[in-house]
């Protein structure tokens, strides 16, 4: 079955994301690829699009490569990077190589990546990003020409329960459906209670909301997290890792009892390993332990 | 206005290096209140020049260098401009433009940088970005093209908290702003279901 299908089904979805390389040596994206696979119950996983602003291979060659591995991707799409001309030759070489899973995204800002003073583009936004799926579905390009050969998308867009006021990240979760958002993945979030209060405020029929759930490894790696705006740790779980003898084993339990709590009302989790990806089938496993 | 900072010295004497006698102008207008183009600020160019051993055929404070009647006004007829080889202008990128198209027989040399299109005493808060597309109407006339550090026209990113920007938590998140604005005008509800369109 279809992401695109899941999406429609009561399934609890999960996804993870990988990085492509920065270089050509793609032999650790395939190891990292290879062990999704093998977890067997991973729905898509995500390739992220120059990440924190920094250079690495496209994520439409990684997506690409991951199809021919077995695996449905999501491709992520900033519109940071490319005007409007190179936004829909992106989307239309998407389809032609077999991708229509998009999650757009406006991405991260360049002040926090490696070229602080690059030109930034945002020709279009994400909401008009959506949009265009929408009006290339229809046949035709933004300038108005008919397509020869109609592509098909599954659209994604993000949104962040811990933004600040909480009532217009909700206003603009409303924006990107009537946009044409088919599902959302969320950024990291540590509270389940603070987003289950979350979840139900926004809930509405046919989306799909899936919980990005960073897997903690270190107190270093912690610490990089809780300097993002907007990420607060519970102090249990401060402790809980700054205290382990083994931070990963004490994360991959902590990500593990996170997935067991949201499978019981979430519509799904979006693991961010960062390059532990290995680590998902025991932390999946762990979270259909008793 | 046009908020205009000063060159660094060294910079702006690099840019004369190789000319012989200078005419600096000031402008009246945006530079003026901005401290960086009025009276004082081409008195003190004046000074620095000397004491670098330059000569300095005049100076002027036009009432606005954009003016393209004004400059040809108060410079065509001027005895000291005529001398002068190179002009240094402590104006705005318009003000510096406008008096090199008018005079393209003298080195024109930039003593301002221009920043932003902003209100007076805002220090540096950038306005306008003079697009062309002004959708000032739909957030209630605060600039997101501008203010938004990436531009978003429909609505903000998920890099908010507690109101501020992720970009630069000293400022307010633009969009916060608009929301609320939108909000006491009872267009909350519109706000979410129209769009500035891609088309």
């Amino acid at each position: 079955m279809k992401f695109k299908d899941k999406l429609k089904d009561s399934k609890f979805l999960i996804t993870a994301e990988l990085y492509p390389p920065k270089g050509t040596d793609t032999s650790a994206f395939l190891r990292r690829a290879a062990s999704l696979k093998s977890a067997g119950a991973v729905d898509a996983v995500n390739v992220t699009d120059n990440q924190r602003a920094s250079m690495r291979a496209g994520a439409l060659a990684m997506c690409s490569i991951l199809l021919k591995n077995g695996i449905e991707p999501i491709l992520q799409l900033t519109s940071r990077d490319r005007n409007r001309i190179a936004l829909q030759t992106e989307l239309l070489s998407a389809n032609i190589l077999g991708v229509e899973n998009v999650l757009i995204i406006s991405g991260d800002h360049p002040r926090f990546g490696e070229y602080p003073n690059v030109k930034m583009v945002y020709d279009l936004d994400t909401v008009q990003l959506i949009k265009t799926t929408q009006i290339l579905e229809s046949g035709y390009d933004l300038a108005g020409k008919k397509l020869n050969g109609i592509p098909k998308f599954c659209v994604g867009a993000a949104i962040n329960p811990s933004a600040d006021p909480q009532e217009l990240q909700i206003a603009m979760f409303r924006k990107k459906v009537l946009a044409g958002a088919e599902f959302f993945q969320t950024q990291i979030i540590f509270d389940i209670l603070k987003f289950k209060g979350f979840f139900n405020r926004i809930k509405m029929k046919g989306i799909k909301v899936i919980a990005g759930v960073p897997l903690l490894t270190s107190p270093k790696f912690m610490g990089f997290l809780q300097s993002l705006p907007g990420v607060e740790i519970p102090k249990e779980t401060q402790n809980r890792i700054n205290s382990a003898a083994d931070p990963l084993a004490e994360g991959i339990e902590i990500c593990a009892q996170t997935i067991k709590e949201l499978r019981k009302f979430a519509d799904g989790v979006h693991i961010i390993a960062i390059g532990k990806e290995e680590y998902i089938p025991t932390i999946l496993k762990k979270s259909l332990e008793a | 206005m046009i908020l205009t900072s000063k060159k660094p010295q060294e910079e702006v004497l690099a840019s004369l290096q190789d000319s012989g006698t200078i005419f600096v102008i000031g402008c009246a207008s945006c530079a003026a209140r901005s401290k960086t183009g009025d009276q004082k600020a081409v008195d003190d160019m004046k000074e620095l020049l000397l004491s670098k051993g330059k000569q300095v055929a005049g100076t002027l404070v036009l009432p606005a260098a954009c003016n393209l009647q004004t400059v040809e006004k108060y410079l065509a007829k001027n005895e000291d401009f005529a001398k002068a080889d190179a002009v240094l202008i402590l104006a705005c990128g318009t003000g510096v433009q406008t008096v090199g198209d008018i005079f393209p027989q003298k080195t024109i040399a930039a003593g301002l940088n221009s920043i932003c299109i902003s209100t007076s005493g805002s220090q540096n808060k950038r306005f306008c970005s003079v697009c062309g597309h002004c959708v000032l109407s739909f957030t209630q006339g605060l600039c997101q093209k501008t203010r938004c550090p990436k531009g978003l026209v429909n609505g903000p990113c998920g890099g908010f908290v507690g109101g501020k920007c992720e970009v630069d938590d000293k400022q307010d998140c633009v969009w916060v702003l608009i929301y609320e604005k939108l909000k006491k005008h009872g267009k909350a509800d519109e706000f979410i279901k129209s769009f500035i369109s891609p088309l």
